[in-house]
């Protein structure tokens, strides 16, 4: 597989005179977790749907996994795994049938299904729950069987759209540690949060403000050249427009 | 294909998953239909009525009592004063008043053709003018029958036309209201259940957000909405048989047409119906809004569907709009078969235009519906 996962070139989005992701141009090697940051409302789950194909862009390129966005939006959609930050298995199905019907929908054979069923069920350690309706799960159980449902084929981009919204501290420990294996499975992980602690596990992070890409990097070069001891102060110093690097360096 | 399988699969699982849902879907329906089975009737009977017998003679009294003997009729007062006859009138107390004039059984025998009047609340034109038929028809049997009993009444016999009209009434021979109604009652029960069940199913997932989910997995659009629609399309069909079942059992009701033929009708107007739910579901933003939506729709397709009220009684540009309505035809269609046993040939002109409709429908509704959010 190609070793470019993810690449934009002035990707933009305009919602009628609203310009929600402004000439955003990104390059995610395979294998990375690349972190997007921003405060709510900054252009990260519009951007992130964009290269899903689930929103054409006004302007610009990209592709995924090697295909275009605007005429493989199809063929982008077998290369990837896709979690928003809605909850989006079904309530009313148990868990069993929700593992069984996204395996389905992914063209997954029967005896697959039931081989990668089993050892979600394993990962996720909810053997004795299988036959119970997904609403009575608590949520950190639930958004890692999202996750899990969302890449039952196995694909080599996993976008996660603020995937640990809600969850308890404990709870997205295990979430990240499960994004660092797939990390180093191969798999790129494109995760947008607003938990400057989860920023810290990305290889790179990148910093929207009102649709505009204002830093990019790794969390470690952040803190060093914005003199900060940690991504939580990076990133408010950023926001605020307290950027002391003249704009061509970005 | 195998991954529709699994989209009615799961369809089929959250709609069972419910209990209410299989009320919804199978005892609801029934309900509606015996009540408004019954209910809605354009039969008109007990039409109450005044009785001024001012003569009070044999002859006045047998009239009144070929009045009493039917049940058109209900007697519920006698009174002689104009005056109070009009105010029970205005108090809804009788819908129609009839006068025997004085020495009105003195005159017939004379043969001096007295009148006898007849008052009548024409509020509701339809049943005031039913009823002036029924009294009419009484009075014209009573006086052939006293024309045949005293044949001196010579007079009388001159009164009969000269040119008499036989009626003679075809498929509905006794004029039974439910005949006509009740299967297009199931037309709406029909068109309610897969119209709004097909429209709620897929905003409730964009409401959810599973539609999001689905809208990244390679289910094409087409695979997406057939996995959502067959289930509804399925289960209607199962109910338009348990009502059509239960019709028969409940209602003095014959259908004398072919039921393969009927399915085959149903089958290509819920493609309409179903369309129309996809409609809504691509204008709507929530459930509460293609609830409303659908009801909108809904008044539109009942009204004009000449349920009720024959589409050639509206005004011609109406009339015109009502090739605009699938449900006007599949009304048409299944009185036809229900009541007239009518072949396909029959049906030929209904049939392709709504199916043309249907596709139509269809077709800008599967294209309003993307894969994409907006």
């Amino acid at each position: 597989m190609n070793e470019i996962a993810v690449q934009t070139q002035n990707l933009t989005r305009r919602f009628g005179k609203f310009t929600a992701v402004d000439r955003l141009t990104i390059t995610v090697s395979r294998g990375e977790i690349f972190g997007f940051l921003g405060a709510n409302g900054a252009g990260k789950t519009t951007a992130i749907r964009m290269l899903c194909g689930l929103l054409l862009p006004s302007e610009g390129e990209a592709t995924v996994a090697g295909f275009d966005v605007y005429k493989s939006s199809e063929a982008i959609k077998k290369n990837i795994g896709y979690m928003s930050q809605r909850f989006s298995l079904y309530d009313d199905l148990t868990i069993s049938e929700n593992i069984d019907f996204f395996g389905g929908v992914y063209g997954l054979s029967p005896a697959l299904i039931e081989e990668r069923k089993e050892a979600l069920i394993e990962q996720v350690g909810l053997g004795d729950f299988r036959k119970r309706l997904t609403r009575d799960l608590p949520l950190g159980f639930k958004q890692r069987l999202a996750l899990g449902s969302a890449m039952l084929h196995d694909p080599p981009i996993i976008f996660l759209d603020e995937p640990t919204s809600g969850v308890d501290p404990r709870a997205r420990r295990e979430f990240w540690s499960i994004i660092n294996e797939l990390a180093a499975a191969g798999k790129t992980v494109f995760v947008t949060t607003h938990f400057m602690d989860e920023a810290e596990y990305c290889h790179r992070v990148s910093i929207m403000r009102a649709g505009k890409l204002i830093a990019l990097d790794s969390p470690g070069k952040l803190k060093e050249s914005y003199g900060r001891n940690n991504m939580q102060d990076v990133f408010v110093a950023l926001v605020n427009d307290e950027d002391p690097r003249p704009e061509e360096q970005l | 294909m195998t991954k529709i399988f699994y989209m009615i699969r799961k369809e089929f699982l959250q709609i069972f998953r419910t209990r209410e849902m299989v009320a919804i879907l199978f005892i609801m329906p029934v309900i509606q239909m015996v009540v408004l089975g019954f209910a809605v009737t354009n039969e008109v009977k007990h039409i109450t009525l005044i009785i001024a017998d001012r003569d009070n003679s044999r002859l006045s009294r047998e009239i009144v009592a070929a009045f009493s003997n039917t049940d058109r009729f209900d007697i519920t007062g006698r009174e002689t004063d104009v005056r109070e006859i009009g105010l029970d009138i205005h108090r809804w107390k009788a819908q129609a008043a009839l006068i025997i004039p004085n020495h009105f059984g003195r005159d017939f025998r004379r043969g001096l053709r007295p009148d006898i009047q007849m008052i009548v609340d024409g509020l509701d034109g339809n049943a005031a003018g039913v009823s002036v038929g029924y009294a009419g028809g009484i009075l014209r049997e009573w006086a052939e029958a006293q024309a045949r009993q005293t044949p001196r009444l010579a007079m009388v016999k001159q009164n009969t036309p000269q040119l008499e009209l036989i009626e003679r009434l075809w498929y509905n021979l006794d004029l039974r209201s439910a005949q006509y109604m009740v299967p297009g009652i199931i037309v709406v029960l029909l068109t309610i259940i897969s119209m709004l069940l097909s429209a709620l199913s897929l905003v409730k997932e964009r409401e959810v957000g599973t539609l999001e989910q689905l809208m990244v997995t390679p289910l094409s659009r087409f695979e997406l909405l057939m996995g959502k629609l067959a289930p509804f399309l399925i289960l209607a069909f199962i109910e338009f048989f348990v009502v059509l079942g239960a019709a028969q059992v409940i209602f003095p009701i014959t259908m004398k047409g072919s039921y393969a033929l009927l399915s085959l009708e149903a089958f290509l107007y819920l493609f309409t119906t179903i369309g129309l739910g996809v409609m809504i579901s691509t204008i709507a933003k929530s459930q509460q809004q293609a609830l409303f939506l659908s009801w909108f729709f809904m008044l539109f397709l009942l009204m004009m569907s000449g349920l009720f009220i024959p589409i050639a009684n509206m005004p011609q540009f109406l009339q015109d709009l009502t090739l605009l309505n699938p449900m006007r035809y599949f009304m048409a269609i299944i009185r036809d078969v229900f009541q007239k046993g009518s072949g396909w040939q029959y049906l030929f002109t209904d049939t392709w235009r709504m199916t043309l409709l249907g596709t139509l429908i269809f077709a800008v509704s599967v294209l309003r519906f993307r894969k994409r959010v907006s």
